[in-house]
């Protein structure tokens, strides 16, 4: 039986249609656009072909973005995924009592808007009046610039990001955690495995479904996530200090009106982000453990 | 069979609701009351920042004019938020009426905007008004709204001059005399190193908006200069010794402890909750601070350098309209002259901190001049208008990014990774590279 039949073209046709006109479209007129130089209301367009490119290239900024969306992502990984994962096996299988407790508790802060996460965050670092000055000042040191420094910056964004994906994070690599078998681990128990030989050689092998699941989503919307923050407080400060691959697009496009070299920026992105899903299908998906 | 159904009967009511909700009708900005003429007035004044006043004025020109009927809207950010909220509108086709533009834009909007030019509007709707921007505006004050090829593309309408506010009960603590401010920057880092070594507490703090508008004041005043002309263009002029002097007070201000180098909202923050001196930064400002601080705020004008003359970037915004239509033109034109009013004017000067732009608003007893004799912080900026400057906008396509590599520089110099000279010279050649 030819399962491919008009029909299903049919039933298939509005969900094509919507992500043609909005996903797939704007690619191709970004690529369009990147090859020009115009400021979004100005009635003439100059070509300028690959220009743009070489400019955002041989920039100086380009390898400031670059390192800072590396260190993003390792702030973001740590904080976002290696934590929770760590976090979910204790209360899993370590801990039996209050962990319905720990689980709402650290799930409420994701359902607050990331900009009045971020206000709050720019009230409890305050370097002369907030909460962690206090703290810091009652043992002798005195608050760095939080906001100002080029290393901390991404450190404290990274902890905004935080607030909000933790638990969401948190909330699904639990799931995965009560999914392992119960047998297996008390097999491992009676065997006298250690905490560690039970994370490393049941838990993750067990759980990498969803663990890569969760990776994934915390590079592509971890990154995407830090516009908020960053738009609101810093602004891609400190001299560029917080500025990634994802604002420096909205930077050129919005606060520049260049929307040509902001093309290019979101371009060479999405280049970037294809490299790491070629990476994780080859590499990753091999290595993780499906139940069936 | 019965599945079926009920899974068509939920796909109808489901189409069916969405197809309702989308045609809820995008909700129009502009309420069309029918007779009244509807015009948009974009500004930037949140709650905290004039924004009660701002409503209150639509009012009072809503009732008195019942023939049109004029919608307020917020931008944030300020006037960058407000000049994307813009732009991005002229580009879709559906333009505001009224729109308060920074004067840091004057040069960005004059080029790329489509704007109804108001010596136009006056002379062929109100040929009454001919005489009205001469009459009532002083030149220098006009020319904060006239690009640099000579097109008065608004009509000033907030004017703003940095102040420098401070907290007595801090200098009472560091030994200060609160009625002896001071006066010039020497002055002020020797006040800032008092307050730190007696209190513990930072002594100083400049603004760090998206702008250089403060920067560009200490510069200006040792006689630095934002931008020059060479050969009939315009290009850097800030890598000279005297704008290396002036902006490394700051950073030795900052390097010794004695001065912050935070965001802006942590630095009003601090100064708000008692834990920071001083504060430099826009009278526009006045309103909240007096009412948000947990002390009396005091102010003294914007500190000079021995000996050389004070130079003060007018900041705020300026009225421009963008109206196609002829009949809107002229209800934006009336919306203008009421804001523009005295009556008006004082109420917007109450509300913010901004002075008026008028000439004899200050001494009109139905405008400020109570409110005048009994605000000291006002009366301190109204002191040093005849000092102001026009706010150095850069030009051409690439000025907002210039804009961003001063900014940029500014975080460099303060956190102290490289000497005023050195950035600044850098930045320089960066900019001009841009320009």
């Amino acid at each position: 039986m030819n399962p491919f039949t008009w029909q299903s073209a049919l039933f298939l046709a509005p969900s094509i249609i919507l992500l043609f006109f909005f996903s797939y479209w704007p690619l191709l007129q970004d690529v369009w656009l990147s090859f020009y130089s115009w400021n979004m209301i100005s009635p003439t367009m100059k070509f300028v072909g690959l220009q743009n490119y070489l400019q955002v290239l041989s920039s100086s900024e380009m390898i400031k973005v670059l390192f800072n969306t590396a260190l993003y992502i390792i702030v973001l990984v740590v904080i976002n995924f290696i934590v929770p994962y760590l976090l979910s096996f204790i209360m899993t299988h370590r801990i039996n009592k209050f962990s319905f407790f720990y689980r709402s508790a650290l799930f409420i802060p994701s359902t607050i808007s990331l900009a009045v996460a971020s206000i709050l965050f720019l009230w409890i670092f305050n370097p002369l009046a907030g909460p962690l000055n206090i703290l810091l000042s009652g043992i002798g040191l005195e608050s760095p610039r939080w906001f100002k420094e080029s290393g901390l910056v991404i450190v404290v964004i990274g902890l905004i990001i935080g607030w909000k994906v933790f638990g969401y994070n948190l909330i699904l690599l639990t799931a995965a955690m009560v999914d392992v078998p119960k047998e297996l681990i008390e097999a491992a128990r009676l065997e006298n495995a250690s905490n560690w030989q039970l994370f490393r050689r049941i838990i993750i092998p067990m759980t990498s479904s969803t663990a890569l699941y969760v990776f994934v989503i915390t590079v592509v919307f971890g990154l995407q996530y830090v516009l908020v923050p960053v738009n609101m407080l810093t602004q891609g400060g400190p001299d560029q200090g917080s500025t990634n691959l994802v604002y420096i697009v909205y930077q050129y496009g919005f606060v520049f009106f260049q929307i040509g070299k902001a093309s290019a920026f979101a371009i060479l992105t999405m280049l970037l982000y294809a490299f790491f899903l070629t990476v994780k299908t080859k590499v990753l998906d091999k290595m993780v453990h499906y139940e069936n | 069979m019965k599945n079926t159904k009920q899974l068509l009967a939920l796909l109808c009511v489901g189409a069916l609701t969405i197809v309702t909700l989308g045609c809820g009708g995008a909700p129009s900005t502009a309420q069309k009351v029918p007779g009244k003429m509807a015009i948009e007035y974009w500004h930037v004044n949140a709650e905290s920042f004039g924004g009660p006043t701002v409503k209150q004025l639509v009012e009072q020109f809503n009732k008195e004019n019942p023939d049109i009927e004029v919608v307020e809207k917020y931008n944030p950010d300020m006037y960058k938020g407000l000049t994307q909220n813009l732009q991005a509108a002229m580009a879709s086709g559906n333009n505001p009426d009224v729109v308060q533009m920074g004067y840091s834009y004057l040069n960005y909007a004059g080029e790329n905007f489509k704007y109804a030019n108001i010596p136009d509007i006056i002379a062929k709707q109100s040929p009454e008004d001919k005489t009205y921007l001469q009459d009532n505006f002083l030149p220098n004050i006009l020319a904060l709204a006239t690009t640099d090829d000579g097109k008065q593309i608004g009509l000033p309408y907030s004017v703003s001059v940095p102040v420098l506010y401070y907290n007595p009960d801090i200098f009472k603590q560091a030994g200060l005399d609160p009625n002896q401010p001071p006066r010039t920057w020497q002055e002020v880092a020797q006040a800032a190193k008092a307050i730190k070594e007696k209190t513990g507490t930072v002594g100083f703090f400049m603004q760090e908006f998206a702008d250089n508008w403060a920067q560009q004041a200490i510069i200006e005043s040792n006689g630095g200069q934002i931008l020059a002309k060479k050969d009939g263009r315009t290009i850097a002029g800030f890598d000279s010794p005297e704008a290396s002097e002036a902006y490394q007070v700051l950073a030795n201000m900052v390097k010794s402890g004695s001065g912050l180098h935070a965001t802006n909202e942590e630095g009003f923050q601090a100064f708000l909750s008692g834990k920071l001196g001083m504060v430099c930064t826009t009278i526009g400002k006045r309103d909240n601070f007096e009412k948000s601080a947990k002390f009396t705020v005091m102010a003294t004008p914007f500190p000079s350098f021995e000996g050389k003359a004070r130079k003060l970037p007018a900041g705020g915004n300026m009225l421009m309209i963008f109206s196609k239509d002829a009949d809107k033109q002229k209800a934006a034109w009336r919306f203008v002259k009421f804001l523009e009013s005295p009556g008006a004017l004082a109420t917007w000067s109450k509300g913010t901190g901004y002075l008026p732009p008028r000439k004899g608003v200050i001494e009109d007893p139905q405008g400020l001049k109570d409110f005048a004799e009994k605000n000291k912080n006002m009366q301190v900026a109204m002191s040093t208008m005849p000092e102001v400057v026009k706010w150095a906008s850069f030009p051409g396509a690439n000025g907002l990014q210039a804009e961003q590599a001063l900014i940029d520089v500014r975080d460099i110099i303060l956190s102290g990774k490289q000497s005023a000279a050195e950035a600044l010279k850098q930045a320089a050649s960066k900019i001009n590279s841009m320009l």
